[in-house]
């Protein structure tokens, strides 16, 4: 299944790089895919991920924040 | 090595990481938090300097650092030493000259005396002589080859055209005859001693040019080194390019700030004098802003920092001494100049001396070693040394006056100075606070006034304090106090005296009476600073500092005249104390209140309304200015950034020497154009000779002879060259 977040505070390429490397650690997680314009993240898992989970993992790769979409 | 300073609680050391890779503030964020996951570490990222800061448990392994960053995906290095020095260019010229001379000396010998023409003798200069041509004058044909491609002739064009005319001519004639009753004509010692003189030229003038120092370089050093950080309670001894924005630095009496940033705690006065150029000490209190790379003089500073790296001013200020030095366009030499008229006209003689040989019959061989033979004559090897050996003489001497010239091709290209743009503080003023005045109110007795507040000011600290301190006083003071911004307060004899701000007068309830408030406003409008004065309850008068001129300015400024420049002062201080300065020293045009960037600007103005500009001056925020203008003179006592951006710099702090160092420029200048014209007159002298198909090597040699000996000598009359009493 998949499941789409926006991310917001993304500068470069960096950056996406950053959350996509901790997001992918989430367990469960399966696939991560960022873009820097509009900031949008889609997850892929099996089961459906905890929402906590993925915005402690965000808040880890630095200054940004996600919201699901 | 990286540079470890133990913190003074804990066991841990400071590691500094050049960091690559980082293309936006989160990245150093990311860096951060990575290497704050290892234990015992935490770390600080600086995404403008590309530095990290990283305090680690002592014995700690860089090189796990540097995998922890490298897996967070940039690169992390230990910092490089300062790099080696580039290689002296005069190293590799040196090697030419010595390989050069040391085969032109055996040909030229066997050549010019007939007693050692031996059987073969030709051949031998041949074996000699090859090396010397193709390899030691190579930079000559390389350079013509890239000047062709332009369609320029220069210089080098001369001499690549008539060593190879020579070289080519004379093995031609050892190969297929054309002998004469000596044997063929050969012209290898023609061919060699212009190399080689050519080549000692280049070094003279490569050895004469001091290492351009960067100013750049210069400028950025004259920022602080370290910087004391305080990180979680701890101050930690730090290099300066890892201090990050929002970072609390201390800054203790002495120190110099390192960077931009806000006093968030203590009281002390600035001494912004290099950055702003002003001499009055500037106070500062929490909210004040201070500027990286001025000096803290008295009290202990916290400061915030704003902005580090290439954002701080003084970087700023480097960037504009960077433009005004890659704006500045390189002036070609005179022999280049010289030599862009002579190359045409003298191939073009040797075109036709060849078609009139042919036209008038001459066999096409005849014809061709005719022609040819212009070329080799037009070459002059005195050319080589003209400019080089009136510079070499001409700094040599300027360097016994205290005259240091860094660019010596500066002198060549200077031509006529007609404006001279001068700084004041430091320059045309000492630089140093001096009482300017005593103004004692009505009911006090002058002589009181001063011996009371110097008495006073004794203890103090502050450079105006000082300043008035150093009056010196029969009387002495108890009882001591600063009051941070305010002044002082302390007993002399029966005196209970307060010295300083108008604030301090009315905290203590002592009334300011109208008189002293026009008075200090007075001197306030000539940039004096002003203390004022009370004892007993009741202010006396007032005591002024400035800065005040050099003794030998005035004459400075006459010299300037009769040199036949037009003295402008230019100034960053207010237009009343500029005004004031330039009606003491008799200077007229006066540009006061600007900054570093209108220094620049105003020079400019000048060269676009047709002057040509000589700039003295000292301090760092001169040193774009020096930089653009077309004579730039450094005070040694000044900072390095204005000397590594000058042209010329004058051992010292007289101003009377910026008029020996410019008629210097001129006679040495004089001296390079006489000796151009006696370099080509010889040669050019014997072109008809050549054309006429009459030359010999012995024409050859004495007209290179004669012109070599003439150029020398007339450089060295430099020597003779006298300051101004």
């Amino acid at each position: 299944m998949q499941s789409t977040y926006t991310v917001t505070g993304m500068t470069c390429g960096h950056c996406v790089a950053h959350v996509t490397e901790e997001v992918q650690a989430v367990p469960g997680v399966n696939e991560v895919q960022v873009t820097l314009e509009g900031g949008r993240m889609v997850v892929t898992s099996d089961a459906p991920v905890d929402f906590a989970a993925v915005k402690e993992a965000v808040a880890e790769a630095g200054e940004y924040e996600v919201v699901p979409a | 090595m990286p540079t470890s300073v133990s913190a003074h609680a804990d066991a841990r050391d400071s590691i500094v990481l050049d960091v690559s890779g980082m293309t936006c503030a989160s990245c150093a964020a990311r860096i951060e938090k990575k290497l704050g996951k290892v234990d015992g570490v935490s770390a600080s990222v600086n995404y403008a300097t590309n530095k990290a800061l990283v305090l680690a448990p002592a014995g700690m392994d860089v090189a796990d650092l540097i995998k922890t960053v490298e897996a967070a995906g940039y690169g992390a290095s230990v910092p490089e030493p300062d790099a080696p020095p580039p290689p002296d260019p005069a190293d590799a010229l040196r090697r030419r000259v010595v390989v050069s001379a040391s085969l032109a000396i055996p040909v030229v010998l066997i050549g010019m005396i007939p007693a050692l023409h031996f059987m073969g003798w030709q051949w031998v200069s041949l074996v000699l002589a090859t090396p010397v041509v193709a390899w030691a004058g190579w930079p000559f044909h390389r350079s013509m080859w890239v000047n062709l491609r332009h369609g320029a002739t220069t210089m080098d064009t001369l001499v690549s055209l008539g060593t190879v005319a020579a070289y080519l001519q004379s093995v031609y004639a050892l190969v297929v005859g054309s002998r004469s009753a000596m044997g063929p004509d050969v012209y290898f010692e023609a061919a060699v001693s212009i190399v080689t003189f050519i080549l000692l030229g280049r070094f003279f003038e490569a050895r004469a040019r001091r290492s351009a120092g960067s100013a750049l370089e210069a400028l950025l050093n004259e920022g602080a080194k370290q910087a004391t950080l305080v990180r979680d309670g701890v101050e930690l001894l730090v290099p300066a390019d890892v201090v990050a924005v929002g970072d609390i630095i201390v800054v203790r009496p002495g120190e110099k700030v390192a960077a931009d940033g806000l006093v968030v705690e203590g009281m002390s006065a600035i001494d912004a004098s290099l950055i702003t150029g002003e001499s009055v000490p500037v106070d500062v209190s929490p909210g004040s802003p201070v500027v990286g790379g001025t000096v803290n003089t008295t009290g202990r500073l916290l400061v915030q920092a704003t902005r580090v790296g290439a954002d701080t001013q003084l970087a700023q200020m480097a960037r504009l001494v960077e433009q005004a030095q890659t704006g500045k366009a390189a002036v070609q030499r005179l022999a280049d100049r010289v030599s862009g008229i002579f190359v045409p006209v003298v191939i073009s003689i040797a075109v036709l001396t060849g078609i009139g040989w042919a036209l008038a019959g001459a066999a096409p061989n005849v014809a061709i070693t005719t022609a040819v033979s212009v070329l080799i004559i037009a070459c002059p090897c005195a050319l080589g040394l003209a400019t080089p050996t009136a510079l070499l003489v001409g700094s040599g001497r300027g360097a016994e006056l205290g005259i240091l010239i860094s660019g010596p091709e500066i002198l060549e290209s200077t031509r006529l100075v007609d404006t001279i743009v001068l700084d004041k503080t430091g320059t045309l003023t000492t630089g140093v606070m001096s009482v300017a005045e005593v103004v004692p109110l009505a009911g006090t007795d002058s002589g009181t006034l001063r011996d009371v507040v110097a008495a006073a000011e004794a203890g103090s600290e502050h450079p105006i304090g000082r300043a008035i301190a150093a009056l010196g006083s029969p009387l002495v003071a108890a009882d001591f106090a600063a009051v941070p911004g305010r002044g002082v307060t302390a007993t002399v004899g029966d005196l209970r005296v307060q010295a300083g701000s108008v604030a301090l007068l009315e905290d203590r309830g002592i009334g300011v009476p109208e008189a002293l408030t026009r008075a200090a406003s007075d001197a306030a409008l000539l940039g004096r600073s002003v203390v004022l004065v009370a004892w007993d309850g009741q202010a006396r008068g007032l005591v002024s500092v400035s800065d005040t001129a050099k003794p030998t300015s005035a004459k400075a400024v006459a010299a300037y005249r009769a040199l036949g420049l037009r003295p402008v002062l230019l100034s960053g201080d207010s237009t009343a104390a500029a005004r004031h300065l330039a009606d003491q020293l008799g200077i007229t045009d006066v540009v006061a209140e600007v900054s570093p960037a209108d220094k620049v600007a105003k020079i400019r103005e000048l060269q676009d309304a047709g002057a040509t500009v000589a700039m003295v001056g000292d301090g760092v925020n001169d040193a774009a200015a020096l930089a653009q203008a077309d004579l730039g003179i450094a005070m040694g006592s000044g900072t390095d950034a204005a000397i590594a951006a000058g042209d010329l710099t004058l051992m010292g702090s007289d101003p009377v020497h910026a008029a020996d160092a410019i008629r210097l420029s001129r006679v040495t200048l004089r001296r390079i154009k006489g000796n151009l014209f006696w370099a080509f007159a010889y040669n050019v002298a014997a072109i008809p000779i050549a054309a006429a198909g009459l030359l010999n090597p012995m024409i050859a040699s004495a007209a290179m002879a004669f012109s070599s000996v003439f150029v020398v000598s007339n450089s060295l009359r430099l020597r003779r060259f006298q300051p101004l009493p």
